[in-house]
């Protein structure tokens, strides 16, 4: 009751101050274009605003950049469908499916699945966010330490080797490539250099930024302008037909559990919604009858991604605003606009601004259902961007992912680093790795490193430590079998593994 | 219930600008003249100011608030240039690259000081550039769970981590040579304990592994802690200097603690190219130097614990600081056995 | 590739061997100890390698036994069928074509590289190298019209990279409009009045939402006369 209570005052505050409401649909507005727009995402827009949200009330900043947070999960789910590019990591799974549903003249279907889709995850996890955060928050710290942290980038990149490519070796290849890349820069024990080639800017490590940018947007570019030169290129046929409740209702199983999976990836620092995207969609892989048929434009496929990264949203207000913990890089920046209000995000925002956690979860609710609205309206603008010929579009995407990559840290050598990412993920793609796969070895990677060195000097470099630590060790435990199966399928079957979405997405 | 939470967001706001209200002790540059005309027109357009930390962390957050201040005094805007990575290499390699025209300054910490001396082909700060001012001067303190029980005060803390034989953990950073790993350093010489550090190289994962009882206790600057602190969740045990400031008369200092080293001290300032015009510089000098005592900046200050200690050090100060801590540093990495070039 | 070789399996193998070795060797420079953990820098690229050697000599292994057990060519199909390639669309996969692109992305780098050889330091603020900086910058793109015309996708995929080499000492302002311009001009776009147009549209829409309204400090470049015109740009529009 004290839940309803504090959520109608929220809401309350929200619509009743007008400069509230604005900021509330700009960026309801605005995560949705900056996710849909081919190029940049809505980091990029939370990175621009950024020194901005000075000029706003505490209220008002963190209100904007947690509604970006929502609509532009969901917003990033439109290119990907779309171009093959997805607006953010999180909605890399979705291109699996959705983007051969547009070439098969299904983008209307495929967008309005992912506009339900996301609306019903994120408002879930929203209502659970509202009931459990302060209970979650206090178990999760405590029994999540390194080594559970460790563990969980394990599985994850076990399960990700499976579902990322050609075969099982690519697979395992692609990863490793993306955590040798994460190895460039400085040590994370020691502050040792590794990898510079004396070239002081390689210090700062390569950043996961302009590697996707590079690898999903640049790489696309340069695939349809090889089209577009050698006169292969053909439009995408457009459709703004939306699947029916029907559909929808015959995959409630899949949201339901796409809900459940992308809460709980969603909780976990420095995890959140990308995994959560992926995991969903590899349990709906793994849960259906005719698995064959993903990758190839299959609906469930972008529902059960869709959800589950929404879902995530909720989930990584958690840690954030329970334990001063940000998920990802665009909760990272929710710290950056508490600390120019000189807060900080933690146990003390519960104890001294009650009204300003109650105004954020309102405004995230809120933004969840309005995805429904605008989402279709804007949907149907969006779609006719498409339209625009393929000349005219390409510098304007090239240009907007240089300053999405430039915005991250002011790094000229981040632009070049994408556009070789993009000559690479262009040949890649005709070699059959998965550039999905080398992304989440270096974001992983990053995390799995450094919560390795600290479970290991927690655990007084002792692999034994792990017997005493049951969660850390069934995660573990479960990424080995996730292995053993991979292995078996990869030598025991006569047909190639089955789980192969990436290499559509790659190859198309 | 509207208008309750309306008031209760006005009372939070007139307290918010109370706590944060004017400081009306004299400040060290108050006998600067209160507006200087720049050389010849200039500045004619806004300065850059190149970060190499982000946006939230202490740096970005000391850089916003010197800008705004230098604003509010010279009505010359300033555009933060953020480029982290590389324990501040990467922001001091783009800003020694960029044209010494006295349109870019740089923000810097003793992270600097600390990489000249362990490899002098690195930028001296006193030497290779020219300190505007350095505006906050800080020590660090150990700090454990207000909630723990298996020891109290640091007395009962040496003790039981002596208990444990090397299996105590403490949170700390991960740059080896660094200020926090090199006191550390000082810390188990001075009491024989034997202490397991846990590297962590982002500050909220650092203060969580403390809250959330993964590691026994953290070393941090008390600004950055101090949210913890007002909360009640951490205490100090031990502060990292010979005297106790009046703010934290209770914990024990060095002398206290019988521990005998030379602290070292985490400074924050602002740099301009040693090749930039002259007259440039000096109007630089005191844009930052006055603004230093801007109310908005001192009050910024305060909020960050930063006024405990003396924060302030004009362009002599700074660079006599400077060498002293590259002299302090030199000697410490020899006695380490690194290797300095 | 359907008819991908057994040569090309060995040849697969062998430049990840190659690679890996040549990373291996370069964890040498940074076999530091590190004070507080037992396993140093160097343990985890190691392990990292270590599991990729296996994986590329596995990877050889599996293709090579597949290859026995089946009709060679027939597994090769079904692993490495790939709707886009059946299509026939990529009539750029050629040897010639491959050695051609390498050229052309070799260019950048070599921007990158010679002004700092011709000038014999690397001392930024150094005027002679910021002239050899021009200098090369103009014959690089001279050189890099000349090779374009006769292989315009390896133009599509080199231009943007140019585009990034250069950015830092020229600026985005100076060079945005010319990469808008080379980039619908090797698509094929030659209606003068309409490159115009979108150029200026997509320059002035990028200036007004990133200078103007949301100010990104986009590279004004280091080298003179791009960082004034640089500087001018972002004064005007401030």
């Amino acid at each position: 009751m004290e839940v309803l209570n504090n959520f109608l005052g929220g809401t309350v505050t929200l619509f009743s101050d007008p400069v509230g409401i604005l900021i509330f649909f700009g960026g309801v507005v605005g995560g949705m274009l900056f996710g849909a727009i081919p190029g940049v995402s809505m980091l990029t827009l939370a990175a621009i605003l950024l020194p901005f949200t000075a000029h706003l009330s505490p209220e008002h900043g963190i209100m904007l950049f947690s509604v970006i947070y929502c609509t532009g999960v969901y917003g990033g789910a439109i290119t990907a469908i779309l171009f093959n590019i997805p607006g953010a990591p999180e909605n890399a799974p979705t291109a699996f499916d959705g983007y051969p549903m547009t070439q098969k003249g299904q983008a209307g279907k495929a967008v309005g699945a992912a506009v339900m889709c996301s609306a019903i995850g994120g408002s879930v996890s929203c209502v659970i966010m509202m009931i459990a955060t302060a209970p979650i928050a206090d178990w999760a710290i405590s029994a999540f330490g390194p080594p559970e942290i460790f563990a969980l980038v394990f599985f994850g990149l076990a399960v990700a080797a499976s579902v990322g490519a050609k075969t099982f070796w690519k697979g395992w290849l692609s990863i490793l490539i993306g955590l040798m890349i994460a190895v460039v820069g400085l040590d994370p024990v020691g502050g040792i250099e590794r990898y510079d080639f004396d070239m002081p800017y390689l210090l700062a490590g390569i950043h996961f930024i302009p590697m996707i940018l590079g690898f999903f947007a640049v790489s696309e570019v340069f695939v349809q302008a090889e089209k577009k030169v050698t006169g292969a290129y053909k439009a995408p046929k457009l459709s703004v037909d939306f699947p029916s409740f029907r559909e929808l209702w015959a995959h409630k199983i899949a949201v339901v559990r796409s809900i459940i999976i992308g809460f709980f990836c969603g909780i976990l620092p420095g995890i959140g919604a990308t995994l959560a995207a992926f995991m969903g969609y590899n349990e709906a892989v793994r849960w259906s009858k005719d698995r064959m048929e993903f990758g190839k434009g299959k609906l469930e496929g972008v529902i059960s991604s869709e959800t589950a990264n929404n879902s995530a949203t909720g989930a990584a207000m958690i840690p954030l605003l329970a334990l001063g913990l940000p998920g990802g890089a665009l909760t990272a920046m929710m710290v950056g606009v508490f600390q120019m209000h000189d807060m900080e995000p933690g146990p003390l925002v519960f104890i001294n601004s009650p009204d300003l956690v109650w105004v954020v979860f309102a405004a995230m609710f809120f933004a969840n259902v309005s995805i429904i609205f605008i989402g279709f309206l804007e949907t149907k603008t969006i779609i006719n961007l498409l339209r625009i010929p393929f000349q005219f579009l390409a510098p304007m995407i090239l240009l907007l992912a240089t300053v999405g990559a430039y915005a991250v840290r002011g790094l000229p050598i981040d632009v070049l680093v994408m556009f070789i990412a993009g000559v690479g993920g262009f040949f890649l793609r005709r070699s059959g790795y998965s550039v999905a796969g080398i992304v989440l070895g270096l974001i992983l990677g990053k995390i799995g490193e450094q919560t390795f060195a600290q479970a290991m000097q927690m655990l007084h470099f002792e692999f034994s430590g792990y017997l005493e630590r049951p969660i850390a060790l069934g995660l573990l435990i479960a990424g080995f079998m996730t292995l053993l199966a991979s292995v078996y399928g990869a030598f025991f079957k006569t047909q190639p593994v089955a789980n192969k979405p990436a290499e559509e997405t790659a190859n198309t | 219930m509207l208008k309750k939470l309306l008031l209760s967001a006005s009372v939070t706001a007139a307290a918010t600008l109370l706590s944060a209200g004017p400081v009306f002790a004299a400040c060290a540059t108050d006998s600067l003249p209160g507006s200087l005309e720049g050389p010849g027109g200039y500045p004619e357009r806004a300065l850059t100011m190149i970060v190499p930390y982000g946006p939230a962390g202490g740096s970005g957050q000391v850089a916003q608030a010197m800008a705004e201040a230098v604003t509010e005094l010279t009505k010359v805007s300033i555009n933060r240039d953020h480029k982290p990575g590389g324990s501040g290499t990467v922001g001091m390699t783009a800003y020694m690259a960029a044209p010494a025209d006295g349109y870019s300054v740089l923000e810097h910490i003793d992270d600097a000081s600390s990489a000249h001396a362990l490899d002098s082909g690195r930028p001296n700060p006193a030497d290779d550039l020219i300190p505007l001012v350095t505006s906050q001067i800080t020590f660090s303190q150990i700090y454990i769970r207000t909630e723990e029980d298996r020891f109290t005060d640091w007395d009962s803390f040496v003790e039981w981590v002596k208990a444990q034989g090397g299996k105590a953990s403490i949170a700390n950073v991960s740059k080896e040579g660094s200020m926090e790993r090199v006191t550390m350093r000082f810390i188990t010489d001075a009491t024989g304990m034997e202490i397991q550090q846990i590297s962590f190289d982002k500050g909220a994962p650092r203060y969580g592994a403390l809250a959330g009882g993964q590691v026994d206790a953290l070393f941090e600057q008390p600004g950055d802690v101090r949210n913890f602190l007002d909360a009640g969740k951490f205490k100090p045990i031990l502060t990292i200097l010979k005297e106790s400031p009046s703010a934290f008369a209770d914990v024990p200092n060095l002398t206290d603690a019988g521990l005998d080293f030379e602290p070292l001290l985490r400074f924050r300032g602002f740099y301009v190219h040693k090749d930039a015009p002259a007259e440039r510089v000096e109007w630089l000098k005191w844009a930052f130097q006055k603004a230093y005592c801007e109310p908005s900046y001192q009050a910024y200050n305060e909020s960050k614990f930063m006024t405990l200690i003396d924060s302030y050090r004009d362009t002599a100060g700074s660079q006599e600081l400077i060498t002293s801590t590259i002299g302090q540093y030199r000697d410490v990495y020899k006695a380490m056995g690194l290797e300095v070039k | 590739m359907s008819t991908k070789s057994a040569a090309s399996h060995y040849v697969e193998a062998a430049i990840w061997l190659i690679v890996v070795a040549f990373l291996f060797l370069q964890t040498f420079n940074f076999n530091q100890e590190i004070e507080i953990y037992r396993y140093g820098a160097s343990s985890w690229p190691r392990a990292i390698l270590l599991l990729m050697a296996v994986a590329a000599i596995g990877q050889l292994i599996f293709n090579r036994t597949r290859a026995s057990r089946y009709e060679m060519g027939e597994i090769a199909k079904a692993m490495d069928e790939s709707p886009e390639e059946s299509e026939g669309t990529n009539a750029n996969t050629g040897l010639k074509w491959y050695l051609h692109t390498a050229l052309l992305l070799a260019l950048p780098f070599v921007y990158i590289n010679l002004p700092k050889l011709l000038a014999g330091t690397n001392d930024v603020g150094s005027p002679e190298l910021n002239r050899y900086k021009l200098i090369v910058a103009a014959i690089v793109v001279v050189v890099f019209m000349l090779l374009a015309w006769r292989n315009r996708v390896g133009a599509v995929l080199t231009l943007p990279v140019l585009f990034a080499a250069m950015l830092q000492d020229l600026g985005f302002y100076a060079l945005a409009p010319a990469f808008i311009l080379g980039v619908m001009f090797l698509m094929g776009e030659r209606r003068a009045g309409w490159m115009g147009s979108v150029m200026l549209g997509i320059y002035g829409i990028l200036l007004l939402l990133f200078v103007v309204i949301l100010y990104v400090g986009l590279p004004t470049g280091y080298v003179r006369p791009f960082y004034d015109f640089g500087t001018w740009v972002v004064t005007v529009l401030q």
